[in-house]
């Protein structure tokens, strides 16, 4: 696999130029614990900005994963709490997961109706529901073995990394190598050359929305883990924190092309940005100014970057 | 454009389904006065929805204009009130900046031809992130002129809204600009295929630079009636406006590819969802089904457009069929009028003995305010009360006003109002009282002259200052803390933290107080904050928590650390925070009891309702919590409660 970066870079200098400075500036960052904290607070934006990464390459977009991130997990919890069992109950939240992203999913393909269009709807739907029948009442009294898988805090705490690492990974190794998320590539490229040279378009762009359901579901699940009880509202702006991960690790919204690597690279920067700016006893209040221009600027290089190749072309 | 036709068909007949429903299910829903409320609800995100439509129409899309308010509305409020800048200067730079914003975006997208979904995703987060950082997320511009604010609140001819002008100027504008001119065709044609327009010398870039400053303005625009309507200019304003302006246009037929979409379609949209959340609030019935009628509806109607376009042979047959489907629905229309008109003595006269009291929350999801309703529904049923239980669903001001004008409509016997923001609710408030309607604030007060009676459950300087004592308690009188509060731009939190910081400055010079972070209500934040904290300020040895969620949360991350030296206290529920409070993490969590006070947030306006209660009175009998004292208009809840080891377990709430 050769490493080539054209599109991630601008992302990577982003982060080079902030881990330096905060190498000097409060080198107590760099702790192991503030990096497994991070870690731990990142997984559940990674694993959705995977499937994110797909539904991007793909040429669609997904904006009621915030949504199901929060139905998931609390039924993650209910189910937990009525005393499915802990083997068992994982799996059935990410089914639910998985069943969601089927609607959205089949909507999108079948229907053919706008991913935008369809998501934006399912996320309304879906939270407002939520609201509605738990009244915005947490999930309490779980058993003591929900937290941590019951595995105790360190052994919880090593699982949910590694577990959301190898799963990264294995998307990562996945899209570069198997004919099957090729096959996204190519649908996003160009859906009508993919569908004549055989690929069967709509099937796939159901597949990876029913992915990005199941991915938001194992999220929800690592996430919900950490804590003791589900809260009612969790996930919320989970969509934007995703996508502008994406975007900024170099995949281009019009789809065909982009990789997970940048997007690993995007959640990383994007995901340090707010601890960063406490180490360094920056003000809160100008975070999302921070974060906004921290796109902008990436989205400007990028734009600079398919200036230049196009006037190279020409020439 | 036959697709956008059927499309508005389903949409005219389900307007007209929902004005049948609501006729029979709103108390007041189909009256004059209710007519022209829709509309004033409608303005806002009307203009928005408005200035969406050509970007939309062009294949584009701005997710920035609803942070565009949030940016105008606080530059509006800082240059008039700390610049002292002339009402009408300000709106004008105001406007200004939401050009320039609207250039911003549109020279990204059009000169760079970067696709606008993440040019505005990137301007949506730096906009209202620049609001924040003005304002410190914190301050509150308001006390504006009369003179200004009649055009958000005043009506012309005492019935028609003021803004009303603005929102028929826009629709002209836009209609006129995007159906009657050769620059609109061309964003037809560049929304269908922005090189073949380009081909066919339609100047492409500067038409999109067009769309997007517009769009730009019409934020601008969106924010100067948004402050005026509430009286306040703050920096979360607008927030979530830009979901739903998208989501009327889509509805409105406007394709989201670009290349079709109407003006009238668009105000179709606007209509379907404006009149759904204005019926379903007077039928009292609860505010999450609007989310989910919407969605469905967006679902349904592109599902219906897609299905019948697959079947182009049987277009003519659909078309008759739509059509009489919405003859039906005008039909029932004019039934329900004159059915109404024969009933308007019925409604009047209704004085029985069952009052209807409407008790408004500051955020129905909220832990807090959940508690509140299991003793605000216990007052209801002891107390013969019919309880319209309803709030925004987050920290939103300008949803509490609508509620309030919705309510004035379906003339409740007496409102409740935990108040987010005082200026912005008062008017409607004093409103409600000239109807006559009963007017009680309860957890937060709005201006006194606006409501009968404030259920104090605790002043905020008592809170303030309980904590700091606390504070001071735990750190024996000297060291570091930090606070995690709510969202930057919660009013309370804010107010709280203000009499932290007088406490300390005047009482306690060893504490120091070294760093203020936001959880945005969210349990996970401000698990991930505290962590933070706690690494950054090794020396802080309590961190003071003041939002329900931030609590536990905080618990949590001391818990997993494993650090025995610090600790946690602050406001929240005793349930969400017992397990901390006996593992030693949270040394006291302070608070009221919450289902007295949501029993007194019925109680009172009931009382005052049947005239059991007066002004001027000293005490009044509250059913369960027997007689309970009042100072001058202060209706007295207790002290607040400091909930420990020793006593947590006593209470359930």
């Amino acid at each position: 696999m050769k490493l080539k970066l054209e599109r991630e870079w601008p992302a990577l200098a982003a982060l080079a130029v902030l881990y330096l400075f905060l190498a000097v500036a409060a080198p107590s960052f760099y702790h192991f614990e503030n990096l497994r904290d991070l870690a731990l607070a990142n997984v559940s934006v990674l694993l959705v900005a995977a499937g994110m990464t797909l539904v991007i390459v793909i040429a669609q977009i997904d904006i009621s994963v915030g949504s199901l991130f929060a139905v998931t997990s609390v039924a993650y919890g209910v189910l937990v709490k009525e005393g499915v069992p802990l083997l068992l109950a994982p799996f059935a939240a990410i089914l639910i997961g998985a069943l969601l992203g089927a609607i959205n999913g089949g909507l999108i393909s079948f229907v053919r109706a706008p991913s935008i269009v369809v998501t934006l709807a399912t996320m309304i739907v879906w939270r407002e529901s939520l609201r509605w029948s738990t009244g915005g009442a947490w999930v309490e009294d779980l058993p003591v073995n929900f937290q941590w898988f019951g595995l105790g805090q360190q052994m919880g705490q090593a699982v949910i990394v590694v577990l959301a690492l190898i799963l990264f990974a294995l998307f990562w190794w996945a899209s570069e190598n198997l004919s099957a998320f090729r096959a996204i590539y190519a649908t996003g490229s160009d859906s009508e050359a993919a569908r004549l040279a055989g690929i069967p378009v709509r099937q796939v762009l159901f597949a990876v929305f029913v992915l990005m359901g199941a991915l938001t579901g194992v999220a929800a699940v690592l996430n919900a883990v950490r804590f003791s009880d589900v809260p009612a509202n969790s996930g919320m702006n989970l969509e934007l924190k995703a996508i502008a991960a994406v975007v900024v690790g170099g995949t281009p919204i019009t789809g065909g092309c982009g990789s997970l690597l940048g997007t690993f690279i995007g959640v990383l920067l994007l995901g340090s940005i707010g601890p960063a700016l406490t180490f360094l006893g920056i003000n809160p209040y100008w975070e999302k100014a921070i974060q906004g221009a921290i796109i902008l600027a990436t989205v400007f290089f990028e734009a600079l970057r398919t200036h230049r190749e196009k006037r190279l072309a020409i020439a | 454009m036959t697709t956008n036709r059927k499309q508005e068909w389903i949409l005219a007949a389900f307007i007209a389904m929902e004005v049948v429903l609501f006729s029979f299910t709103g108390r007041n829903f189909f009256s004059v006065t209710n007519f022209f409320e829709c509309i004033r609800l409608a303005v806002e995100i009307g203009l928005l929805a408005l200035a969406l439509t050509p970007v939309i129409v062009t294949g584009g899309i701005d997710l920035s204009v609803g942070s565009m308010m949030g940016l105008c509305a606080v530059v509006f409020g800082v240059l008039w009130s700390d610049a002292h800048f002339s009402i009408v200067l300000a709106i004008a730079i105001a406007l200004l900046v939401s050009l320039i914003g609207g250039a911003l975006n549109a020279l990204l997208i059009s000169r760079l031809n970067v696709s606008p979904l993440i040019v505005t995703l990137g301007t949506f987060s730096l906009f209202r992130g620049i609001a924040e950082g003005i304002t410190g997320g914190a301050r509150n511009y308001s006390g504006f002129p009369a003179r200004f604010l009649y055009l958000g609140q005043g009506y012309l001819g005492g019935l028609v809204p003021a803004q009303t002008i603005l929102l028929l100027l826009a629709i002209a504008g836009f209609y006129l600009l995007l159906e009657r001119t050769v620059v609109g065709r061309g964003l037809y044609a560049i929304g269908h295929s922005a090189e073949g327009a380009r081909y066919a010398a339609v100047p492409v870039a500067s038409r999109l630079l067009l769309v997007y400053v517009l769009a730009g303005f019409a934020a601008g625009l969106a924010a100067i009636v948004y402050v005026a309507h509430l009286g306040q200019a703050k920096s979360d304003a607008g927030t979530g406006y830009e979901l739903i302006a998208i989501t009327a246009v889509v509805l409105g037929g406007t394709s989201i590819f670009g290349g079709s979409g109407t003006i009238v379609g668009t105000l179709m949209g606007l209509a379907a969802i404006v009149i759904l959340q204005n019926g379903l609030r007077l039928s009292a019935w609860p505010t999450e089904v609007a989310g989910v009628a919407t969605g469905s509806l967006l679902v349904l109607t592109i599902a219906i457009e897609r299905w019948a376009n697959r079947e182009e042979r049987h277009e003519a047959k659909l078309m008759v069929r739509w059509g009489l489907l919405a003859t039906v629905a005008a039909l029932a229309l004019l039934a329900v009028f004159l059915l109404r008109i024969r009933r308007v003595g019925e409604v009047t006269t209704s004085a029985g003995k069952r009052v209807t009291v409407a008790v408004m929350p500051k955020a129905k999801g909220d832990p807090y305010f959940i508690s509140c309703k299991v003793g605000a529904e216990e007052a209801a049923n002891a107390l013969n009360v019919d309880l319209i239980w309803d709030g925004p669903t987050g920290l939103d001001a300008a949803k509490q006003n609508e509620l309030v004008q919705s309510w004035i409509t379906r003339h409740v016997d007496a409102i409740s109002v935990s108040v987010e923001n005082a200026p912005g609710i008062s008017t409607v408030l004093r409103q409600a009282r000239a109807q006559g309607i009963k007017v009680v604030t309860w957890d937060a007060d709005a201006e006194p002259d606006a409501r009968d009676y404030f259920i104090n459950q605790a002043t905020a300087q008592s809170i303030g200052f309980a904590l700091t004592d606390e504070t001071a308690r735990v750190l024996d009188g000297r060291g570091d803390f930090a606070i995690i509060t709510g969202a930057l731009s919660a009013a309370n939190q804010n107010l709280w933290m203000g009499f932290t910081r007088q406490r300390v400055a005047e009482k306690y010079p060893g504490l120091k107080l070294v760093a203020v972070r936001p959880s945005d209500d969210d349990r996970d934040k401000a698990f991930a904050e505290a962590q933070t904290l706690m690494k950054v300020y090794p020396d802080v040895k309590l961190l003071v928590a003041i939002s329900a969620p931030a609590v536990p949360g905080a618990g949590e991350a001391v818990r997993q650390s494993g650090r025995k030296d610090v600790h946690v206290i602050g406001l929240s529920l005793p349930n969400l925070c017992k397990p901390y409070v006996h593992g030693g993490e949270i040394e006291a969590v302070v608070l009221w009891n919450t289902k007295d006070l949501g029993y007194l947030a019925v109680a009172a306006p009931a009382a005052l309702a049947r005239g059991t209660l007066k002004a001027g009175a000293t005490g009044f009998d509250a059913g369960r919590l027997g007689k309970v004292e009042i100072k001058g208009s202060d209706i007295i809840l207790g002290a607040p409660v400091f909930f420990r080891k020793d006593n947590i377990d006593r209470f359930n709430f």
